[in-house]
């Protein structure tokens, strides 16, 4: 898929056909995720890849919006190391690659929704319970993943008013 | 370009040749940012673009790491109005997704770009306000230099296995 067209035509996939994504696809989609720039260059990423339903089903149970993962493919839950980037850098480079990952997913044919956990200190908590993250990384969120089922249009999101001209 | 070739080749660049990024191309990368996903739909984002050249000076006497607008084309601020938040907290992800669609658009299309920061330091962030003459409920969040490139990188070869857990950490 060209480029432009695949970010023009990413859209929120909340829902799923049956079929797994084969591990090779997993790992494009992380490597588009890792070719993010971060501040620095630091890189602070770090990817928790999970298929186990039985995981999947668990987060539903603490994250509202997240009702869609017993039916995913897979999750990827993208975390920030906060010892190897300072201040909140980790959370725009950790945007970064989690948006470079949703555009590799939709140019690949699949779909994926972006379910937010920080700032949320409670889903952040739940999170790293559930997965036994360490105490200096922080899940920034947790990305659905799944074989499209539902097929949207291109959202007309562009607003003229958001744009100024050398100043405000 | 193909979405993932875009992807793994973008690379910070920092040098430009001085010529112009027309505007209609302008354009497209910022419709690219528009189309990023934010927290219930919020779209919680502005964009300055700024070609001035003295306006760029100004932008560089604040921030020390953008010494690459002397030759770039556009200078793109990202900018945040919390107040136009739904879901309360995620605005910073929000035009981080969007400044990463505007680095990839820039790319694809052929051009160079590097993303600055602004935010959360408050002298940058004062600082591209009251340049730009924003009001005071909007967060200047980065710049993007934006230039015809005068530099090649070669692909980023930055996968790195051992940040990949499986099930659990």
């Amino acid at each position: 898929m060209d480029a432009l067209e695949a970010i023009m035509t990413r859209r929120s996939i909340r829902r799923y056909k049956e079929g797994k994504i084969p591990e090779e696809t997993i790992t494009t989609l992380l490597k588009a995720a890792m070719a993010a720039p971060s501040a620095h260059n630091k890189q602070p990423w770090r990817f928790i890849v999970v298929d186990d339903p039985n995981i999947l089903s668990k987060v539903p149970e603490y994250h509202p919006y997240s009702k869609m993962l017993p039916n995913a493919s897979h999750a990827i839950v993208v975390l920030g190391d906060t010892h190897v980037q300072e201040t909140d850098f980790w959370v725009h480079d950790c945007s970064a690659a989690t948006e470079n990952l949703l555009i590799a997913a939709h140019a690949l044919g699949l779909g994926a929704v972006w379910l937010g956990v920080h700032p949320h200190e409670d889903l952040i908590e739940e999170t790293k319970k559930l997965f036994g993250v360490p105490d200096h990384v922080v899940p920034l969120c947790i990305v659905s993943l799944g074989y499209p089922q539902e097929p949207k249009p291109p959202r007309e999101n562009y607003d003229p008013a958001k744009i100024h001209r050398n100043h405000w | 370009m193909e979405a993932l070739e875009a992807i793994y080749s973008r690379r910070s660049i920092r040098v430009f040749t001085g010529d112009e990024v027309p505007q209609e191309d302008v354009e497209k990368m910022l419709r690219a940012a528009m189309t990023a996903p934010s927290a219930c739909n919020q779209q919680p984002w502005h964009f300055v673009v700024v070609r001035d050249k003295e306006t760029h000076r100004r932008i560089m006497g604040v921030q020390k790491y953008t010494a690459m607008l002397e030759k770039a084309s556009v200078a793109i601020i990202v900018c945040a109005q919390p107040g136009l938040e739904k879901c309360p907290g995620f605005w910073v992800q929000d035009v981080s997704a969007a400044a990463e669609n505007i680095l990839l658009a820039a790319h694809a299309l052929g051009y160079g770009a590097t993303w600055c920061g602004l935010y959360p330091r408050d002298d940058p962030v004062w600082g591209v306000r009251e340049i730009i003459g924003a009001p005071k409920d909007v967060v200047p969040f980065c710049v993007i230099a934006v230039g015809v490139p005068g530099e090649e990188k070669p692909p980023s070869q930055r996968y790195k296995r051992e940040r990949v857990h499986f099930e659990r950490w």
